[in-house]
């Protein structure tokens, strides 16, 4: 929730957000807490082969994912980067974070609406039980049951950690589309171990203000189910991996349910986020997302 | 000869024109006058300077666990993870020579909200005891009072306050990431408003009783973050820093003591490039009296040239001729020296006890990160004077040595026969 770095700035320095880690956009982050975009949206075209697209016989394998799945580079990123999310959706989760000195789960449930609206309410530990965060456009709220009161979070604390994990507070608040900021080509097709594979090269657009210098995502042909992303920065290091595994059909939909983040620099720690149960277009009005409901508790 | 006939010459020449003598005099000790002054001056604005850039937050030496810095990790306690008994160390920093005071601190990174206004803090637990020995910022306070030990109650800076919209009385809610992963999260009272005149400062440190702060950030009752030293002398921080450097080793606690100019290098660059252009200044000083006094007695020689050439005449050596000159001006230094000191050292006396409020010509302002406030105190040194002394005899001797080498150049014929 706040500064996963503390600082003690001397006087006339400024405070900074900590290393690369605390400071990226996580773009990855709404999927993995069901942001969710309309589906509708998710382009289906169907169009022929030419220079940096995929063939059909690539993409359309059977599977009831790759029917409905594109066929260029650009497309099947856009269709992972939105497997979780529907025009609403509503899950329960769990996450497990561990680091160097200490480990701890939470749970929670979670409602989206669009890429613009979100609410997380956990309900274990019983201590943080309630403990709730609301997002509206780029505006993020923490409600504090042990207090009773509902806190804003400053712009200056975006790149915080939530509630201590690898996660920033900004990447709540992250809705744009990783096809909107990065250019996407094949990096590599075929086999690896022994599953068929696309691994994507994710590059930023020139005038995109996105923090990463580069992501490599591997998909599974079959199912276009991602396998790992791995986030670079600028000068090419790697500063975390997110791998998926545990796929399941929530609502008739294969998604990833397990997420694992881990840092490059802190080995030692790693968030791993389950989706429980997942629902999508569940019907959620705007208004659904106020603070009332938040320090409520739904 | 015995050489005492020189100083006798050299003494009443400098009687025979004894207005000229004065104001050659008189250029020296004002000479003297202003050198010292000059350097008091920026000596004041350097001490002003480390005593805001230390005294005000950080202290003159500060220890660490080794590896806290520079990520200041909430976890790098001094003695680890069970923290270190802090009573019995405290007690022996505080009686090595030069401490005033050792205050123990923890810190920790979190926010400070107020109805819909929240603010990025860092959360300095502290003793209200200890800490005003080592900072200031206890009083510092503009309005209210310093958080009470045992108390949810939080001293911030007038600017967090002027954000938040809070004073003394004001509910705030503390919220930071706690040391066993939780969100360590409660309401506090603001006690009262600092205010340093350091931005940075005043929107960023949030006051608390260190216990409170310990329990806040779910750490053990003996584990800080920091000791920081309060110093009589800024200049005996590295000396310090090796004594408590022992007093820890024998206590079995690792730590990385660091004094000032380690970690506020930019105000020891800047008093190192003062006291380098105290040395330029004075010797600008002087090198103009130079010229002002070799001026005079060279014509004083030169009117004395008739003299010179009936004793070369006589048969006194050159070096007796250059001698009583040479005396001469070393008389003259000594005399000014005397009534540039006594002229001095009331003004310096003056100047330091009651230093001129010159705010109607700037406010305070800010250098390398240090408070300067709006007073001209001078601060006075043995060096300065000394040095000043030194070079005024130098300079007086300087002064003399050419029309002394003159006036053993006078050829006796000629002068007496005025060619």
């Amino acid at each position: 929730m706040t500064g996963a770095r503390r600082r003690h700035p001397t006087p006339g320095r400024q405070r900074t957000s900590g290393p690369a880690l605390a400071r990226v956009r996580w773009a990855l982050l709404p999927l993995v807490l069901g942001l969710a975009v309309p589906s509708a949206s998710v382009p289906l075209r169907a169009q022929a082969s030419g220079p940096g697209r995929l063939a059909a016989r690539d993409v359309l394998i059977g599977t009831p994912a790759a029917q409905q799945a594109a066929e260029t580079p650009r497309e099947i990123i856009d269709h992972v980067d939105r497997l979780l999310r529907g025009a609403s959706s509503r899950g329960a989760f769990r996450m497990e974070i561990r680091t160097a000195h200490w480990s701890r789960t939470l749970e929670g449930k979670v409602w989206s609406l669009g890429t613009k609206y979100s609410l997380i309410q956990l309900t274990a530990p019983q201590k943080e039980a309630g403990t709730a965060t609301l997002r509206v456009g780029d505006e993020v709220w923490n409600y504090l049951p042990r207090v009773d009161r509902t806190i804003k979070i400053p712009p200056s604390m975006m790149m915080g950690s939530w509630m201590g994990s690898d996660f920033t507070n900004d990447d709540l608040v992250k809705e744009s589309r990783l096809v909107e900021d990065y250019d996407v080509a094949i990096g590599y097709r075929g086999p690896r171990d022994g599953v068929e594979v696309w691994e994507f090269v994710l590059t930023p657009k020139p005038e995109a203000a996105v923090v990463w210098g580069k992501i490599l995502e591997r998909v599974r042909k079959t199912d276009l189910m991602p396998v790992w992303a791995r986030y670079y920065d600028e000068d090419g290091g790697l500063v975390r991996t997110m791998t998926f595994s545990d796929y399941r059909t929530f609502s008739g939909r294969l998604v990833p349910a397990t997420m694992t983040v881990v840092p490059t620099d802190k080995p030692e720690n790693r968030t791993v986020v389950t989706y429980e149960s997942l629902a999508f277009d569940v019907g959620l009005s705007p208004s659904f997302f106020s603070l009332r409901n938040l320090e409520r508790g739904r | 000869m015995s050489g005492r006939v020189w100083w006798r010459l050299a003494w009443r020449n400098l009687g025979r024109n004894r207005k000229r003598t004065l104001i050659t005099g008189a250029a020296l000790a004002f000479g003297y006058l202003a050198a010292v002054v000059i350097v008091g001056v920026s000596d004041g604005i350097v001490a002003e300077m480390i005593d805001n850039g230390t005294s005000l937050l950080q202290g003159q030496v500060q220890v660490h666990a080794p590896g806290y810095l520079p990520e200041r990790s909430l976890y790098a306690t001094l003695g680890g993870d069970s923290g270190m008994a802090l009573s019995p160390v405290l007690e022996r920093l505080r009686e090595l020579p030069g401490v005033t005071g050792a205050a123990p601190r923890v810190l920790g990174g979190g926010l400070v909200s107020a109805g819909s206004q929240t603010s990025g803090a860092v959360l300095m637990g502290e003793d209200p005891a200890l800490e005003p020995r080592v900072s200031r910022l206890m009083a510092a306070i503009a309005t209210g009072r310093a958080p009470e030990e045992g108390t949810r109650q939080v001293l911030i800076g007038s600017e967090m306050a002027r954000k938040l919209g809070v004073g003394p009385g004001s509910e705030v809610v503390l919220v930071a990431p706690a040391a066993d992963g939780s969100l360590g999260n409660d309401l506090f009272t603001v006690s009262g408003v600092y205010r340093t005149g350091v931005r940075e400062l005043d929107a960023a440190y949030a006051l608390l009783p260190i216990g409170t702060l310990q329990s806040l950030l779910a750490l053990a009752p003996g584990r800080v973050h920091e000791i920081a030293l309060g110093l009589s002398d800024p200049w005996t921080a590295a000396a310090v820093a090796d004594s408590a450097r022992a007093v820890l080793a024998a206590a079995g606690v690792p730590a990385d003591v660091r004094s000032w100019p380690r970690f506020r290098p930019e105000i020891a660059d800047y008093a190192r490039l003062a006291r380098a252009s105290n040395w330029i200044l004075i010797a600008i000083v002087f090198a103009m009296a130079v010229f002002g006094v070799a001026n005079t007695m060279l014509m004083a020689t030169f009117e004395r040239r008739r003299e010179f050439a009936v004793v070369r005449a006589l048969g006194t050596t050159r070096s007796g001729v250059a001698r009583t000159v040479v005396y001469e001006g070393l008389i003259l230094g000594a005399f000014a020296l005397v009534a540039g000191a006594l002229l001095t050292a009331p003004i310096l006396v003056w100047w330091h006890r009651s230093p001129p409020d010159m705010s109607f010509l700037y406010g305070g302002f800010t250098m390398a990160g240090a408070l300067v406030r709006p007073v001209l105190r001078v601060q006075y040194s043995l060096e300065a004077p000394l040095l000043a002394a030194a070079a005024l005899l130098v300079t007086a001797v300087l002064a003399a040595a050419y029309p002394a080498w003159r006036a053993t150049r006078v050829p006796p014929a000629d002068a007496l026969s005025d060619r």
